[in-house]
């Protein structure tokens, strides 16, 4: 039996005794506590007392390793606001106020600016990438989504396509698990799915019959593709979109909904309503939930797969601003992060929902984009120009006896 | 004595004598004579000749005159026998005349008392002796019969309680017994204590200090009223030389210091507040500052909003107009416009892209190419397909298309007005726009129509210094606010409808209800007048604010003040209630410059947000 008023710093300890007494060469490892999947943070009698859990009953604790803090690694200067970044295992891509997207190294050497938009890139993604050519799409104000290819070997990049056919800004684009579509929400209120596979200009027969052919080919910008399909039924400005499953796509709006698509058929499945404008969505396969973050302080946990109008089943609150945007750890089926315009990033454990895991507190100014990547790579970017890097092991979720 | 008369032995003297009959003797009276005897010769009276001396003497001497009499048949005198004297006495006494008369004889039954065996008759009963009486029976049916006509009220059953007479029942409550019942009792008198002890223990004597103090005290100040003295034994105790002072100070205290009871007011004070509906039935609504647009260097005069709601526009007192992207507060453009930008407005109709500025004495149109490319590419068509008509039009403003440089900002018309232009506001369609020159005459206002660049002056006359003009979102009214009076005037019909007396001194700002039904004006002497349009001229609710107020938007109405606080209010309709408006939230954020904190406030047109902007040179969102 533990004593009662015991803080995590003492259960620590009386683990690393434990072990210690087992193994002899065991190092003092820090833990951390979950009860009942809540984390511990206060007295042990305190948390006891809040979560209602007698004092009768035989109390089970699990012991994980205690999560460390991301480590600053890298801070990335920009020319102008960053409104988007994606990385990957080699390279970081950022979308920028200043009508360019550039791509980065992981140790902040500026490799490539990709120009052709006349307006601020509000959205960038990487399509595929491979050793010799990467696909990459980049969506601004222009109303234009631009397909690239970029040569590594010898740095070029060069525009294979260029989307048109949205009457508003494009704020948000999202690449599905196959890598040969693509989704895009806008501020005309719709959805339009595009072929991300590049065509040659000879060789239009990928699209629809039905679709009207522009043969126009813009010297800078590429062919002129057209959607494959565009999905209405929101109605205000999609602020955020991405594929939840190979087939569908989910969009949050500013009319204050989440909606689900069928991606195929082009209808609408199901709509999760909310009180507040919709910034930002992130969805996990891994523990198959939505962190969505408004224009209130939340962050608030949906299950895509309800058939209620509304069921938010957690509601992270530490922000003091709005959320602009989350994201879900790639490897973590609990852990996300979230950026938001009170210039803070926070970490955090869904099992502990009352505070985060840790501030990232490194912008002077609203941070407009955060991204995870499957390296354990943590990028935030926002309004003062700049893009911070940390490094975030990644763990997946430790389970002690 | 008659001379021929024969006395019958039946008949008595007397009767023979009667010869006249039963007659009044009076008539006989002066005749000497008295009837007539049997020869018919007449019957003279006794002949009396006794005058007044001799009927004395004869009273005097005669010891039978006493019982003399004049018989009046015959005129003689008669002497009254014993018996008859007898007789006289007892009648004078009331007994019976007769003698032998005995009033008091024994009462002789005429059938006796006693209960003999025979019975008087014999007759057998009558049957009516044994059953109810059928007389009676009848008499009753009768009165049965007029109680139920109705001809005869039976009496009601007397009530046998006992009454009462109150004493109090019509007291009247001033009266000496009122006063009696607000009685409020003297304080008690002080118990006696130790100091008034003939032997108090010494901590109870006054030290010489302290009697001297005592003595320099005013009485009236002192706590004790005497000395608290020591005395050997209680026979060395004097007379208490204060004894009838104290009780007449006590007997004041009992019926001469008035004495009233504390009226307390029993208000609760929640009664007092007025019932508002709770902030949280009324949300949503902005609670905190989310964003701050920054980049102005001077104080932002005006705002206004895309119909969209994604771009937002800024004039300021730095000379320029900055466009910004609202969820970000990204600053997207900078206009410059070499004046001091008054007011903005950008056009409500979603499918034209233009914003009019007011700068000092011109209007300009700009298309601010944000948006849809599409859309602000017809927009310049639709500008430059403006064909002029054949003859030349008087017009009190010159419409002047942008030089090259403008053109490439953005501007695509200037409109140049007389004098400086105040305001500007444009018509729910897109197509007309007004504008406000500070001016007294009667071009004060100027109505323009961008598609045919024609612009008229409504009013012939000048009615007052115009703050600001509307157009009704809805129908075709246009206000025109003035100092004092709301006028409201019909376009089609070209003739004002009403003026709404608002009761301010210094009408500042006006806005609509995006129903139309519903207006308010704001005032410089910190009120706010709430107009129902269908309901009268006066202001349906005149409400009290601080400082300036500005107001405008849809569906929710709101004001901004002089000082650095925004006051959201919100009009709240309830259909069961009378709408009110609710003052819901302060929204605090700006930085109080130059004595004045926000210049303008708009809503977003469909979120519940608030952008506010202020003399510190930034705008605020507020969700």
């Amino acid at each position: 039996s533990v004593p009662a008023a015991s803080e995590t710093t003492d259960l620590s300890h009386l683990i690393n005794k434990l072990l210690a007494a087992g193994k002899a060469d065991h190092k003092y490892v820090e833990f951390d506590f979950l009860i009942n999947g809540q984390f511990l943070r206060m007295p042990l009698v305190t948390h006891m007392e809040m979560e209602n859990i007698s004092t009768e009953e035989v109390v089970e604790i699990e012991y994980v390793e205690k999560y460390m803090a991301p480590q600053p690694e890298e801070c990335i200067f920009h020319d102008d606001w960053i409104s988007s970044v994606q990385a990957t295992e080699e390279w970081i891509l950022t979308g920028c106020y200043d009508q360019t997207a550039r791509i980065w190294s992981l140790e902040g050497k500026s490799i490539m600016t990709i120009a052709g938009h006349t307006e601020v890139v509000k959205d960038v993604a990487w399509v595929k990438q491979d050793s010799l050519s990467c696909l990459l799409l980049s969506a601004s104000m222009d109303q234009t989504v631009l397909l690239w290819e970029w040569n590594v070997e010898k740095n070029k990049v060069k525009a294979l396509h260029c989307c048109r056919g949205h009457a508003g800004s494009v704020d948000s684009i999202a690449v599905d698990c196959t890598r040969t579509k693509f989704c895009s929400g806008s501020w005309d209120k719709m959805l339009k799915i595009w072929s991300a596979v590049p065509t040659d200009e000879e060789d239009e027969m990928e699209e629809a019959a039905n679709r009207p052919r522009k043969k126009q080919k813009t010297e800078q910008l590429g062919l002129t593709r057209t959607p494959l399909a565009t999905l209405s039924g929101h109605t205000e400005a999609v602020s955020s979109v991405l594929w939840s499953d190979a087939e569908e796509i989910c969009s949050a709006s500013w009319d204050h909904t989440i909606k689900l698509w069928d991606a195929e058929t082009g209808d609408l499945k199901s709509t999760l309503t909310g009180n507040k404008v919709f910034n930002s969505v992130s969805y996990s396969p891994l523990c198959r939930r939505l962190a969505s973050g408004s224009t209130d302080r939340h962050i608030r946990l949906w299950d895509p797969r309800s058939k209620d109008g509304s069921l938010v089943l957690l509601s992270l609150t530490s922000h003091t601003g709005w959320v602009t945007s989350v994201k879900w750890s790639p490897t973590h089926e609990h852990q996300l992060i979230s950026g938001s315009l009170d210039n803070i990033v926070k970490l955090w454990d869904t099992r502990s929902c009352k505070a985060p895991l840790y501030d990232l507190a490194a912008h002077e100014d609203k941070v407009l984009c955060v991204d995870w990547t499957e390296a354990g790579l943590l990028l935030s970017g926002g309004a003062d120009n700049k893009l911070y890097c940390y490094r975030y092991p990644a763990t997946a979720s430790d389970v002690g006896a | 004595p008659c001379p021929a008369l024969t006395p019958l032995p039946s008949a008595p003297l007397q009767d023979i004598r009667n010869t006249v009959g039963n007659i009044p003797m009076e008539w006989y009276q002066d005749f000497p004579h008295i009837g007539y005897n049997l020869e018919g010769k007449r019957i003279y009276k006794p002949i009396r000749n006794k005058d007044e001396l001799d009927m004395f003497l004869e009273k005097m001497e005669n010891p039978d005159y006493w019982r003399t009499v004049q018989d009046k048949m015959t005129g003689a005198d008669i002497k009254l026998t014993d018996e008859q004297v007898d007789l006289v006495h007892r009648l004078q006494k009331g007994q019976f005349g007769d003698v032998h008369f005995n009033p008091y004889e024994p009462a002789v039954d005429f059938f006796t008392h006693e209960v003999m065996i025979h019975p008087v008759t014999n007759r057998p009963a009558d049957k009516r002796s044994f059953i109810p009486s059928l007389i009676e029976k009848e008499k009753v049916s009768k009165l049965v019969h007029a109680i139920k006509m109705g001809w005869i009220k039976p009496r009601k059953p007397k009530d046998d309680t006992p009454t009462y007479y109150d004493l109090w029942a019509h007291e009247d409550p001033n009266s000496i017994l009122g006063r009696h019942k607000m009685h409020v009792p003297a304080p008690k008198m002080k118990l006696p204590g130790h100091e008034e002890s003939y032997n108090p223990p010494p901590e109870y004597l006054l030290s010489e200090e302290e009697k001297l103090a005592w003595e320099q005290q005013e009485p009236a100040e002192r706590k004790l009223n005497f000395v608290p003295q020591q005395y050997r034994c209680l026979r060395a105790v004097p007379a208490y030389s204060r004894f009838i002072h104290e009780r007449f100070e006590r007997c004041l205290d009992l019926y001469l210091c008035p004495r009233q009871r504390k009226m307390r007011v029993n208000v609760d004070p929640e009664d007092l507040i007025p019932k508002l509906p709770k902030p949280r039935d009324l949300q949503p609504f902005p609670t905190t500052q989310a964003l701050v647009y920054r980049g102005h260097t001077s104080l932002v005069r005006c705002l206004s909003i895309s119909p969209s709601g994604q771009w937002l526009v800024s004039g300021s007192d730095d000379c320029t107009v900055r466009f910004w992207e609202v969820c970000t507060a990204r600053c997207m453009k900078t206009l410059p416009v070499g004046g001091v930008v008054k007011s903005v407005a950008w056009n409500p109709n979603p499918t034209i892209c233009l914003v009019a500025i007011c700068v000092e004495q011109s209007v300009l149109l700009v298309n601010p190419c944000l948006g849809d490319k599409l859309l602000y590419g017809a927009t310049d068509q639709l500008l430059e397909s403006y064909v002029a008509p054949e003859e030349e039009r008087v017009q009190p403003v010159q419409w002047v298309m942008a030089t090259m440089e403008e053109h490439s900002k953005g501007v695509r018309l200037v409109i140049q007005h007389s004098k400086a232009v105040k305001q500007v506001t444009w018509h729910g369609k897109g197509d007309y726009f007004a504008s406000v020159v500070s001016d007294n005459s009667n071009m004060q206002v100027l109505i323009h129509q961008t598609s045919k660049r024609w612009s008229q002056n409504p009013f012939r006359k000048s009615k007052g210094l115009v703050q600001c003009v509307l157009f009704h979102p809805i129908r075709p009214y246009f206000f025109v606010a003035t100092q004092r009076y709301v006028r409201v005037y019909n376009l089609l019909k070209q003739e004002l409808t009403k003026k709404l007396m608002t009761n301010c001194k210094w009408v500042s700002s006006m806005a609509i209800h995006p129903g139309g039904d519903n207006i308010i004006c704001g005032s410089y002497d910190s009120k706010l007048a709430w107009f129902d349009l269908d309901l009268s001229t006066r202001p349906y609710q005149l409400l009290r604010a601080c400082g300036v107020t500005l107001g405008g938007t849809p569906g929710r109405l709101e004001g901004g003040s002089q000082s650095p606080a925004l006051t959201c209010l919100l009009h709240h309709s309830d259909l069961l209630q009378n709408p009110l408006l609710v003052p819901v939230k302060v929204l605090k954020g700006h930085v109080l410059t130059l004595d004045l904190g926000v210049l303008d406030v708009l809503f977003h047109p469909t979120q519940p947000w608030v952008f506010s902007s202020g003399a510190d040179g930034t705008v605020r969102l507020y969700t």
